[in-house]
């Protein structure tokens, strides 16, 4: 198996570029900050309130845009012409993986911004957000593969925007429906454990069990990919 | 000679559908070899299988002594180029940036990119992005990233459907002129001219059989009658047989000064095609 950094970074900046003109895929930006906006209006905001923010970065800008730029090669025939160049799979999606990082690194930074968010423990937090970015770029680049077209993706995103974006809010009724308990498992949750363990005082130590279940997430992302990209190799 | 391409008993069902049955040739290296065929007839299924883009029901497919259900490696994708049907370009993005993409796919220099606009007739304005282009453009923007590396194999779906006579004409120069360089080229076409001008053998295909191999030139021979059509000074068009009655007709009305030319009546490719399957080339 050879891997090209090369071709990685060559597909790393034919995306950029085509991102940059592509205002659909871009406009979905403007919803997190639009809320880190609103919300940076108001004074001592929560820990919640910040990351339903990021989680919301995560969900739309993360999984969304890897998602859709996927979907969007495969809608144009562009990744048919990907797969018979030298480039392989793994250094198409690592390339577009680039792209859907860096976004999401400089959109998380600018709501932080917007919002006032300085956690007590920097890099602890920032540990917790690349893995949770590790989680979502994967969850995309599944999606990404099962949809056809960048409609598809729209639609297929849906569900990650409402389940892991505004997970915090089906907490309250986990006491009258048992079932939902399980949303304390939801990478999102944890990610807000870690953080509101940081801003009380908790180290490394305390909060690797949060690390560790967002990891999980990370592996059961990646194989579920993995078997997915496996099935989709040649065409019938 | 070393063949390039190797391909036996090959079949190919979908569903209930037989795209391809028992198809056999080999494409020598050097060759430009043609696949000729009418909509339908498997053209497309026979590119797609041997640049392991789909799998075949049955048979063998080998491309540099190599089952092409195991070319999918950088090592082969680098000898290999292929333009098919769906072959798509950014659309956002300039016919510049396109070709600057596969030139570091293929770690191609990017001065390269001048030299392959140049083939295909299109350095006016590389700057102009791929949604702005005609849909001929758009054909000679994916020819010109199949050139890029220089494949040593290079196949081509229909290249010049899209294109005007005298583009089309430019871009059978820049393919004699790869082909020259060794590059050996696989192309299906229903243009027969497209399949005279270039092609050292074509093949028929018909309804996923191939009916007849051979070069151009021998199947215009074995296909001939011989016969040639006189035209006479007094406007008539007459046709005389290949014999030596003739002869006796050219004679005469070459004695008697009454010819103004006088034509051969070889078959074209396409005439051969309707005879041997019965069916037009379109
Ligand atoms: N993915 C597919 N699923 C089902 N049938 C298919 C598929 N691809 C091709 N076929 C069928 O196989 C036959 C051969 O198709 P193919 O595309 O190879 O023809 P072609 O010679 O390239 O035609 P054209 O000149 O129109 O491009 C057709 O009858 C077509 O309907
Ligand atoms: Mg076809």
């Amino acid at each position: 198996m050879t891997f090209s950094m090369k071709r990685v970074m060559a597909i790393f900046q034919k995306d950029m570029k085509d991102l940059s003109k592509n205002i659909y895929i871009t406009s979905t930006l403007i919803l997190p900050l639009f809320f880190a906006f609103f919300y940076g209006r108001m004074d001592n905001l929560t820990i919640d309130v910040h990351y339903m923010v990021i989680n919301l970065v995560l969900a739309v800008v993360t999984s969304f845009v890897q998602c859709a730029i996927i979907a969007e090669e495969k809608e144009k025939n562009t990744l048919r012409g990907l797969m018979l160049s030298p480039a392989t799979l793994p250094e198409i999606l690592g390339g577009k993986s680039l792209v859907s990082f860096i976004l999401t690194i400089g959109t998380i930074l600018i709501c932080t911004m917007l919002t006032d968010y300085e956690p007590v423990n920097l890099s602890l937090v920032a540990l917790a957000i690349i893995i949770s970015i590790l989680f979502y770029i994967a969850l995309g680049t599944l999606m990404g593969l099962l949809s056809r077209s960048v409609v598809e993706a729209s639609v297929l995103i849906m569900p990650v925007i409402f389940i892991f974006g505004f997970s915090s809010m089906f907490q309250p009724f986990a006491e009258e429906y048992p079932i939902l308990s399980v949303v304390d498992y939801l990478p999102s949750i944890q990610l807000i454990e870690v953080a509101a363990a940081v801003e009380s005082g908790s180290g490394f130590a305390d909060v690797v069990g949060n690390l560790a279940i967002i990891f999980v997430w990370v592996l059961v992302a990646m194989v579920a990919t993995a078997i997915v990209y496996k099935k989709r190799e040649m065409d019938e | 000679m070393e063949n390039v391409i190797e391909v036996k008993s090959l079949a190919k069902i979908f569903g209930n559908q037989t795209a391809l049955e028992d198809v056999n040739f080999h494409v020598k290296k050097g060759e430009t070899f043609g696949f000729l065929g009418p909509s339908g007839s498997g053209k497309t299924t026979t590119i797609k299988i041997l640049t392991g883009q789909l799998a075949q029901t049955s048979g063998d497919a080998k491309v540099f002594q190599t089952p092409t259900s195991s070319i999918n490696k950088p090592a082969y994708r680098k000898r290999i180029g292929v333009i098919t049907d769906n072959s798509g370009l950014y659309s956002r993005l300039s016919i510049y940036d396109n070709l600057k993409l596969y030139c570091d796919l293929y770690d191609v220099p990017t001065k390269r990119i001048q030299e392959v606009l140049q083939m295909v007739n299109l350095t006016d304005e590389p700057k102009k992005p791929i949604s702005k282009l005609s849909k001929g453009m758009l054909q000679r923007v994916t020819l010109a990233r199949a050139f890029l590396h220089e494949p040593d194999l290079l196949f081509l779906d229909e290249p010049t459907s899209a294109l005007d006579p005298a583009n089309s004409k430019h871009i059978h120069d820049g393919l004699r002129r790869l082909n020259e360089k060794g590059t050996t080229i696989f192309l299906t076409t229903h243009d027969m001219t497209e399949a005279e001008s270039l092609c050292n053998r074509v093949a028929f295909l018909n309804r996923g059989k191939i009916q007849l191999l051979d070069e151009p030139k021998a199947l215009r021979r074995q296909f001939s009658d011989a016969s040639v059509t006189l035209e006479l000074k007094d406007g008539r068009e007459i046709i005389v047989t290949g014999d030596a009655k003739g002869a006796d007709a050219i004679h005469q009305y070459m004695a008697t000064g009454q010819v103004v030319s006088i034509h051969s009546n070889e078959p074209t490719l396409g005439d051969i095609f309707v005879e041997v399957t019965g069916r037009e080339l379109v």
